[in-house]
């Protein structure tokens, strides 16, 4: 029998190991490398970007719901719950990655004008998946990290509850365990009140006017009271303000008559420079659209039960509080239901008076129907100076254009705002009417968007109007203050600023 | 039965020799070869990952820069870019924490300020810097004063940002390029070929 010599093959074996060694080494390297790279930029990035689009996407929500408190105020920041005058969002997953996001909104701030600026700060978070740890890069040298100082990664707790608290204010740390590795990023953004008197005239319907003599222009009473040499005057630092009574108009129908100091603009209309005066830009293609009024929210408005009505000659004076007049705040005035005002009724609103001083007293009604319901209608509203009184109507509007009394002469005083009708076979009308001189005016201003506004005669106007169709026959003289750009009521909230908390 | 032992198998001819060791080297060298071209290649791709992160982290930082920024300026070389940012977050020193040093590190209550160009949002009197700058190898980011390297890379790493003004707002276009250390037979777009692009658009409102 022969036996085989199995001597030869040993050194082939090991051979064949140590190749199948080396090769496996450089490739688990391989793999190692492109594994765990491929964990960062696909999950760690993503999910870093991802955080930020969830934290945003709350951001949004809770802009929807701000701006519900303009549009649809009974139904603003439903389902959220409120703590300690925060509005805090139930908490939202959403997107095939699971993104969770919640917001809390607070008031932070009521303008002059009486309007909120809320805050919302947003966290979104994002879960990574794939392998427990950083990235091969993460070490620029002995004291600098990379890639976790950008992108903080919680793979066990919380980081930023543990070392700032839930509220970032160093308040309530704690280890809170994460469920799964994970990246939450934070914004905090505020919105603004969008204020509706950007404009000298706004007509959301068809324009006519003014008349062949009258003209728009503007000053700033900030700076210093009306100047009708200014316009004309390119020397004179105020030349700018001077030439800001703009008309913006959202349909084609423009009748331009009279001289415009500032820009006008149509939605598809044909004006040229050559059909009308006008010392600015005009721009054929600016659509608008303004959205119908509801009565806003009276909850931060403090509710005094008399008077009910205007009957005759009416006067508010401001409720006593502690023995003391109340003047009330921007965002929480003296506030009546007036039921009805008579056609002929005069209504005079006082100051608070506090040691013989008057006091910037802010008053606000709420009349239900018609202030003056026919062209012989003449009632008289009258607003001493230091009072700033809003005005809230369901109904109409007509008198004659001297019955506006406004002493301190400031637009802003004294404020007009109509109601839209729910019924729109309903058309609601503002009809103004010259009298006692060809030149009798009034400061004010109305925010109208569904009545026709109507003004006959000349009258020397200081304010603005916000209307649907715009009709005016006479030589009117209209003085736009652009101090009036932050003055009324919200009508929309933007947002105006933006920033993330890095830490 | 006696087994029969062959005793002239116990060794190679030389002939057998010459054929091993022939066939033994042309084998070694080409696994030498190929472990060193293999590990060139794995040194050259571990760069090139390497750096190509990096590039990532320069975008990802510059974006959140930018988003949360309220200016963006670019040098004549789009080398150097400057953004101005909001204080968030209360620092020592800063007038508050003086008066109320428990407010260091919480977030900043705004404060507006109505301007010729409308409201203004401001945290604090003042506002922070941020510069990304080249030094040697390394992309540095510099707020208020503190130095991180954001980057380092002997892949010569270049960062390019243009900023674009808009009616409100503004955009900064980035672009970063290395050169790899591995070259592919003369090439000229080894450069060209590695950039990362990024835009993002300022959140808040310019301002200046």
């Amino acid at each position: 029998m022969q036996v085989k010599n199995r001597a030869e093959e040993g050194n082939v074996l090991i051979v064949a190991l140590c190749t199948i060694l080396i090769i496996s080494v450089i490739g688990a390297n391989v793999l190692r490398n492109c594994t765990t790279r491929f964990n960062v930029s696909s999950s760690q990035v993503r999910s870093w970007k991802d955080s930020l689009f969830a934290a945003e996407a709350g951001g949004d929500i809770a802009y929807a719901e701000i701006r519900k408190s303009v549009f649809d105020p009974s139904h603003a920041f439903d389902g959220w719950t409120t703590s300690g005058g925060k509005y805090i969002s139930p908490v939202t997953t959403f997107g095939n990655n699971n993104l969770v996001t919640s917001t809390v909104v607070d008031s932070f701030y009521i303008d002059p004008s009486g309007n909120p600026w809320y805050r919302a700060r947003s966290r979104g978070t994002a879960q990574i998946r794939g392998l427990r740890q950083t990235g091969m890069d993460d070490r620029m040298d002995a004291g600098t990290r990379g890639d976790s100082l950008l992108r903080k990664i919680d793979f066990n707790t919380d980081h930023f509850i543990a070392t700032y608290g839930p509220n970032g204010d160093g308040v309530g740390q704690a280890l809170v365990p994460v469920s799964q590795p994970q990246i939450t990023r934070r914004i905090e953004q505020i919105s603004a009140p969008i204020t509706p008197f950007e404009a000298a005239i706004k007509a959301a319907g068809t324009f006519y006017g003014l008349g062949s003599a009258a003209y728009i222009d503007s000053f700033r009473s900030t700076v210093g009271p009306y100047d009708p040499s200014v316009r004309n005057n390119p020397s004179d630092p105020r030349y700018v303000d001077a030439r800001s009574g703009t008309v913006e108009i959202n349909t084609a129908i423009a009748t331009i008559q009279g001289s415009i100091f500032g820009n006008l603009y149509t939605n598809g209309g044909t004006v040229t420079k050559k059909t009308a005066s006008v010392s600015g830009v005009i721009d054929n293609n600016v659509p608008f659209s303004v959205a119908p009024l509801e009565m806003p929210s009276t909850a931060t408005w403090n509710y005094v039960s008399t008077p009910t009505a205007v009957t005759g000659n009416t006067t508010i004076d401001p409720p006593m509080v502690n023995g003391a007049p109340r003047p009330g705040t921007p965002g929480s005035p003296n506030y009546y239901l007036i039921s009805y005002f008579v056609n002929n009724g005069n209504l005079l609103v006082n100051p608070a008076v506090i040691n013989g001083t008057p006091q910037d007293t802010y008053v606000t009604l709420s009349v239900q129907g018609d202030i003056g319901n026919s062209t012989s209608s003449q009632p008289t509203i009258t607003v001493p100076a230091n009072v700033h009184l809003k005005v809230y109507f369901t109904g109409n509007f007509q008198t004659k254009a001297e019955n506006i009394i406004n002493t301190s002469g400031y637009a802003g005083n004294l404020q007009f705002y109509a109601i839209s009708p729910t019924d729109p076979s309903v058309q609601q009308t503002i009809n103004l009417n010259s009298g006692g001189g060809a030149n009798a005016g009034f400061s004010a201003l109305f925010y109208a968007p569904s009545a026709n506004f109507t003004i006959n005669g000349g009258p020397d106007i200081i304010g603005a109007i916000v209307c649907k169709n715009f009709y005016a026959n006479g030589n009117v003289h209209w003085h736009y203050d652009r101090r009036l750009d932050t003055e009324g009521v919200a009508i929309d909230y933007r947002i105006v600023s933006y920033v993330e908390d890095i830490r | 039965m006696k087994l029969k032992t062959s005793t002239s198998r116990l060794a190679f001819t030389l002939a057998e020799m010459m054929i091993a060791l022939s066939a033994s080297s042309v084998l070694l060298g080409a696994t030498l070869t190929s472990s060193t071209s293999l590990q060139k290649s794995f040194n050259a791709i571990d760069t090139y990952f390497a750096t190509h992160m990096q590039q990532i982290r320069i975008v990802d930082y510059l974006s959140r820069d930018v988003k949360r920024g309220l200016v963006v300026t670019t040098s004549a070389d789009l080398q150097t870019v400057t953004i101005t940012v909001p204080n968030y977050i209360i620092q020592a020193g800063d007038p508050e924490a003086v008066v109320n040093p428990a407010l260091i590190g919480t977030p900043r209550t705004p404060t507006m300020t109505y301007t010729p160009s409308g409201w203004q949002v401001n945290y604090g009197a003042n506002t922070s810097t941020v510069v990304y700058s080249i030094n040697g190898t390394s992309i540095l980011r510099t707020e208020n004063g503190a130095i991180t390297t954001i980057a380092s890379s002997t892949d010569q790493l270049v960062p390019q940002t243009t900023d674009v003004e808009l009616a409100n707002t503004e955009y900064a276009k980035t672009s970063i390029t290395f050169q790899p250390i591995f070259t592919s037979g003369g090439a000229v777009a080894e450069r060209t070929g590695t950039t990362v692009y990024s835009t993002a658009y300022l959140r808040n409102k310019r301002r200046g």
